[in-house]
């Protein structure tokens, strides 16, 4: 028998189902809680309040699109009677390359110019409604990014990009917690001309949160690839990682079997990752089918979930007056806001209030 | 002859990587204990707090809270063995228990500030001690194997080193802990 076995967790059940603060948490909890909208509301959001303004910005659409194809004609009517110089007039070689190469630059350029004022109106007009639509309470600023040196402070990622960018950043107070977020495109690029290589670090969703308990240390929860692929060896390599820390091993296996944890203190890791907050973990890497990256530190959590596609983006080619992408941009924002009700930010019951 | 000694280095080098590796396991274990410790100690110093706190209201619990004051006092006076230690802790436990039951009728009470601040310190030491409990079963996890696998299990009765017993949980506790669970919805 050993000490505090059993009594010790019996007390802290008797005690949180007795207290009153406990009960005064419910209502935080549901207060703080999004409701989640049906996608029934959404529809109804999409055909009373963006509608009348889609319709607008659809005609608007049409003409740069429009635009756009005409100055693809010219740029290919140029290339046309430019390749045609070349083998009938014996140009040099080098004088069509700059010519090819400008026009496509000019091209790109002009359809840039075309484009910028709408992709802002746009994102004003309908990203920042649905944003708004998820939660009143949150900011949107379609320019704006979560900071190079917030994306490296997470630990996440060890390469410090040197290709940094990134849109759509949403922040606000979703119940008790504090939350921000952008797309983020991190790359690195090393060499130059023929030896040029470029990597992605990052490309995704980027968010942050301040979490509810306190704590010192860091601790970063990774997808698990060497011990899926490796087995015990590939955990035995991952104790290895001397750049990430101690190796921390938890005993949920399903959760050891999606992640790897890394950490400055095996208590505190744990204390974070208790037992129910491992499950919920799961439970949104599994609903949503993504990678999902973690980091705990300096008392926010940090979450990375990476996307292969350019996020809250207009269509240009298509048609505005289609439910299906409205309904996309609303999923894209709700996995992020989501994160709190996902992760349980909003239950205050430690001393961090 | 060279590559005799050369085996002989070898085998050297493993049998010192392992006898390290032993005993940096044993005292990872020893230090999560000794956390543990420290957490139950941390739990015993807010225990006077919590009785100056609720004694104004609570009238008929006196008992309750005299038995947890010496409780406390015997436990900090620190000239006990490890069952009585254990015996104590869980005459604390349960005491705590009783308190935070008996806080209910008191509404006044549950409306305080101070005492809402300590509460939420009572459960976030109690989620250490729980967290401390868990790492010290992957300790323990870590050092069974490196007494009971080969090779690492030569040197290791060579050390006299015997398997420690883990902290048992029981069924419910497995079950993932849910603040709503708790609460009741």
């Amino acid at each position: 028998m050993w000490p505090w076995q059993s009594t010790v967790f019996d007390w802290f059940k008797i005690a949180a189902s007795a207290f009153g603060l406990l009960a005064m948490t419910t209502t935080k909890i549901n207060a703080g809680r999004i409701l989640m909208k049906t996608l029934d509301d959404l529809k109804r959001f999409y055909d009373t309040t963006l509608m009348p303004d889609l319709l607008a910005l659809e005609g608007q659409r049409r003409g740069i699109a429009r635009k756009i194809m005409i100055v693809i004609i010219v740029i290919n009517v140029a290339l046309g009677l430019g390749s045609l110089a070349f083998v009938f007039m014996e140009s040099n070689m080098l004088a069509v390359v700059i010519a090819v190469a400008l026009c496509l630059m000019i091209g790109g350029v002009v359809c840039k110019l075309f484009t910028r004022g709408y992709v802002t109106y746009f994102k004003s007009l309908v990203i920042e409604r649905i944003v708004h639509f998820v939660d009143d309470s949150l900011s949107y600023e379609p320019r704006s990014c979560i900071p190079k040196s917030t994306f490296m402070l997470s630990k996440i990622f060890t390469t410090k990009p040197n290709r940094y960018k990134g849109d759509d950043f949403v922040s606000g107070k979703v119940g008790a917690t504090q939350i921000q977020f952008s797309e983020l495109n991190a790359e690195y690029e090393s060499g130059s001309g023929k030896n040029r290589h470029r990597y992605t670090v990052f490309r995704g969703i980027f968010f942050i949160a301040d979490f509810n308990k306190h704590f010192n240390g860091q601790t970063i929860v990774l997808p698990d690839t060497a011990e899926k692929l490796f087995g015990r060896l590939g955990r035995k390599l991952q104790s290895l990682n001397v750049f990430r820390g101690e190796l921390i091993r938890l005993e949920d296996p399903e959760f050891e079997s999606h992640f790897v944890v890394y950490g400055s203190d095996q208590i505190e890791a744990r204390y974070i990752l208790s037992t129910s907050l491992m499950a919920r973990i799961t439970d949104f890497k599994e609903k949503t089918g993504k990678k999902i990256y973690l980091s705990f530190i300096g008392s926010m959590v940090f979450a990375a979930v990476p996307y292969t596609r350019n996020l809250f983006e207009p269509r240009l080619f298509k048609t505005l007056l289609d439910f299906e992408p409205i309904r996309r941009y609303y999923e894209d924002l709700q996995l992020a806001i989501g994160i709190v009700d996902e992760l349980n930010l909003n239950t205050r019951i430690w001393s961090k209030e | 002859m060279y590559v005799a000694l050369g085996i002989v280095v070898a085998v050297l080098f493993v049998i010192v990587l392992i006898y390290n590796s032993l005993i940096g396991k044993k005292n990872q274990v020893k230090n999560v204990f000794a956390t543990i410790d420290v957490l139950l100690k941390k739990r015993y110093d807010l225990i006077p707090q919590l009785v100056a706190a609720v004694k104004g209201y609570m009238r008929h619990e006196r008992g309750l809270l005299e038995e947890i004051t010496k409780a406390r006092a015997r436990a900090v006076s620190g000239r006990l063995s490890d069952d009585e230690q254990v015996l104590l802790d869980n005459t604390v436990s349960k005491a705590l228990g009783g308190i935070m039951v008996a806080v209910e009728n008191y509404p006044d009470l549950k409306a305080d500030k101070s005492f809402m601040h300590l509460q939420r310190t009572m459960t976030e030491i109690e989620e250490q001690i729980s967290a401390a409990r868990r790492a010290y079963n992957a300790a323990v996890e870590a050092f069974n194997n490196a007494v009971e696998m080969f090779p690492t299990n030569i040197i290791a009765s060579m050390m006299g080193y015997k398997t420690r017993s883990f902290f048992e949980i029981r069924e419910d506790e497995r079950r993932p802990v849910n603040a709503g669970g708790l609460l009741g919805n």
